[in-house]
């Protein structure tokens, strides 16, 4: 891993609703190929701060830069090297599968040619090949993510984020998700994950954990583990979520 | 390219929807076939009592005069007023025509005739031209009356003959039928645009599109150019069902109907995208919708005409695009006028369009 070539650098970033303050001052860098997990309780700010860097929202105040991008003035430029998928299933449901696939590859400004390939090794990675022409809609839910996740890779961008991407979805498909993670993470692309289950957030080269939109603590999950004297990164997690005062 | 892309996707989730197709092909058929009935101003079944103290002849040819015009329903001959006032007050009667016991004495001698006239003006309208039927049926019987006696007696009435243009008959089936039309096209377009980005809104899937490099004018001008052609679609089914079924056409060009059409859409949809930019379910954008739909319906020249409402009233109908699109649709449509003629039609639409779509793009973020 390139210690050096840091494709997320995170200053003093800051998100206010009214009164609220949905992230607090938080910084933080993210390496080039690693698989970032960022944890955090319900309403700790996850989502808010992810939202940014995906330049789906503006920070209040402070900054940084995505690939080399501007937070608050190139959200479009960061929007062409980024995946995206979120917790909330996002492709078509009334499309078929390969109307998806060819969609956003259109978007993402594929050509025709490169689309038709990119959909037929996709269906086979994913075993889907007999079912191309199925809507979106009627399938069941640990294969929709699975698509989501190639679709959000189809551009081959340089980071990928993952929010949640395997809520809901049985034990099983979510270790045949994280391999696809691992798989995606060995090709060079930076992973950029938020999750609550305690097992994955131990697959991750380096965990965050935010407490009331600050990250309370950020290190690979052994050293965490050592730190706090806990037997796995659940115990890690409650001793950090419990100093939480806000509900 | 991407708006390839994007337009496909539009068209198939359209043709793919379980109401919309159903709904662009219902609507003007309902329209066409049941609203000109429903919405007819045109006057009949007048309830008419007739107080008969004559009792001759002469008095039952007259009322035999009122009654063949087709516009009233003889309710009942009486002999006494109270009678016929106690019929009009339990809303049995809308006009009571008396007829004065002397009338056949007084017209063989070219005098005023006692005929008295009473309408029920609950119902204005109804009211006003009962009374004008009524009238003429007794002129038509005065006139015939004194040709007939072959006295060269002065005929007290006036006699006027209006002559109509455009509309001989007054049809106001006719009439409506391009209204019908712009009110189908209006509400269509304003709302399928409208709860389209809402239920993209809702299912989340709008957030895939905005962490994308899509431009935001690609998007909205790819929610708008499916609704063109559903407009057109619509346009050509209620011109056909109006030729087939009540045998109109149209008097002037077709193409400028569908041209003002085309205007018409870039301030329906536009609207209908701007508003679904400040809403965030289907409910609201529905209720905004529908306000301004009514608003725009009711100011628009469609039921009522524009000459007629106070000046204050009437600049503030040029800010309503439905006036223009309404406008030029019935003067193509009755009168066959062209563009020259609707010049300033299509000027007001395209100056509202412009601001409506270029105020859609600006106003949907893809960051917020």
């Amino acid at each position: 891993m390139d210690k050096d070539n840091k494709v997320i650098v995170v200053h003093e970033l800051t998100k206010k609703f009214g009164n609220f303050t949905a992230v607090d001052h938080i910084s933080f860098e993210v390496h080039h190929g690693e698989i970032f997990g960022f944890l955090g309780a319900n309403g700790a700010g996850k989502t808010t701060a992810m939202k940014i860097l995906c330049g789906l929202s503006l920070p209040t105040s402070g900054g940084g830069t995505v690939n080399g991008f501007d937070l608050c003035r190139e959200q479009e430029k960061i929007k062409r090297n980024i995946g995206y998928m979120s917790q909330k299933f996002s492709l078509y449901a009334d499309l078929k599968v390969w109307e998806n696939i060819r969609l956003f590859g259109g978007i993402y400004g594929l050509s025709s040619k490169v689309i038709r390939e990119k959909t037929e090794s996709m269906l086979h990675n994913l075993n889907m090949t007999d079912l191309r022409n199925e809507l979106v809609g009627d399938l069941p839910l640990g294969w929709k993510q699975k698509l989501a996740f190639s679709i959000a890779l189809i551009h081959e961008p340089g980071i990928v984020f993952l929010d949640e991407p395997t809520g809901g979805v049985d034990p099983e498909t979510r270790r045949l998700f994280w391999e696809m993670i691992y798989e995606t993470a060995s090709h060079g692309t930076t992973i950029f994950v938020t999750t609550h289950y305690m097992d994955e957030a131990e697959y991750c080269d380096r965990v965050s954990i935010m407490v009331d939109g600050v990250i309370a603590d950020l290190d690979a999950p052994a050293i965490l583990k050592e730190r706090y004297q806990a037997a796995d990164m659940d115990a890690v997690f409650r001793q950090l979520a419990q100093k939480a005062k806000r509900q | 390219m991407t708006l390839w892309y994007l337009l496909e996707k539009e068209f198939k989730q359209f043709f793919r929807d379980p109401g919309l197709p159903k709904m662009a092909i219902a609507f003007p058929v309902l329209m066409m076939l049941v609203f000109p009935f429903a919405v007819s101003m045109e006057i009949r079944n007048i309830n008419l009592v007739v107080v008969d103290e004559n009792r001759s002849e002469v008095s039952s040819e007259l009322i035999h005069t009122c009654t063949a015009s087709g516009y009233f329903n003889l309710v009942e001959v009486c002999s006494s007023p109270e009678r016929a006032m106690d019929l009009m007050d339990r809303n049995r009667a809308d006009a009571i025509l008396t007829i004065g016991s002397d009338l056949d004495r007084k017209l063989g001698r070219g005098e005023d005739l006692p005929i008295g006239i009473k309408v029920n003006t609950i119902n204005g309208t109804k009211g006003s031209i009962g009374a004008g039927y009524l009238t003429s049926s007794v002129r038509q019987f005065y006139a015939r009356k004194n040709a007939g006696q072959g006295e060269g007696v002065a005929s007290p009435s006036l006699d006027v003959s209006p002559k109509y243009y455009f509309n001989p008959f007054l049809d106001y089936m006719k009439f409506m039928v391009p209204a019908l039309i712009v009110i189908a096209i209006t509400m269509l377009t304003g709302f399928f645009p409208a709860l389209n980005i809402v239920s993209e809104k809702e299912r989340g899937t709008i957030e895939q599109i905005n962490v994308t490099p899509v431009r935001r004018s690609a998007f909205v001008l790819c929610k708008m150019i499916p609704y063109w052609l559903v407009a057109f679609f619509v346009l050509s089914a209620c011109l056909l069902i109006a030729w087939l079924v009540y045998g109109y056409s149209c008097a002037g060009s077709v193409c400028l109907m569908y041209l003002f059409t085309a205007f018409n859409i870039m301030v329906t949809a536009g609207m209908g995208l701007l508003i679904s930019n400040y809403s965030d379910n289907a409910q609201q954008a529905m209720f905004i919708t529908w306000f301004f739909m009514m608003v725009f319906m009711l100011v628009s020249g469609i039921f009522t005409p524009i000459a007629s409402i106070p000046s204050w009233a009437k600049a503030l109908t040029y800010l309503n695009p439905m006036r223009y699109y309404a406008e030029a649709m019935r003067a193509i449509y009755m009168k066959g006028s062209t563009f020259l003629d609707l010049w300033k039609d299509a000027l007001g639409l395209l100056a509202i369009g412009s601001v409506m779509i270029a105020w859609a793009i600006l106003s949907y973020r893809k960051t917020n």
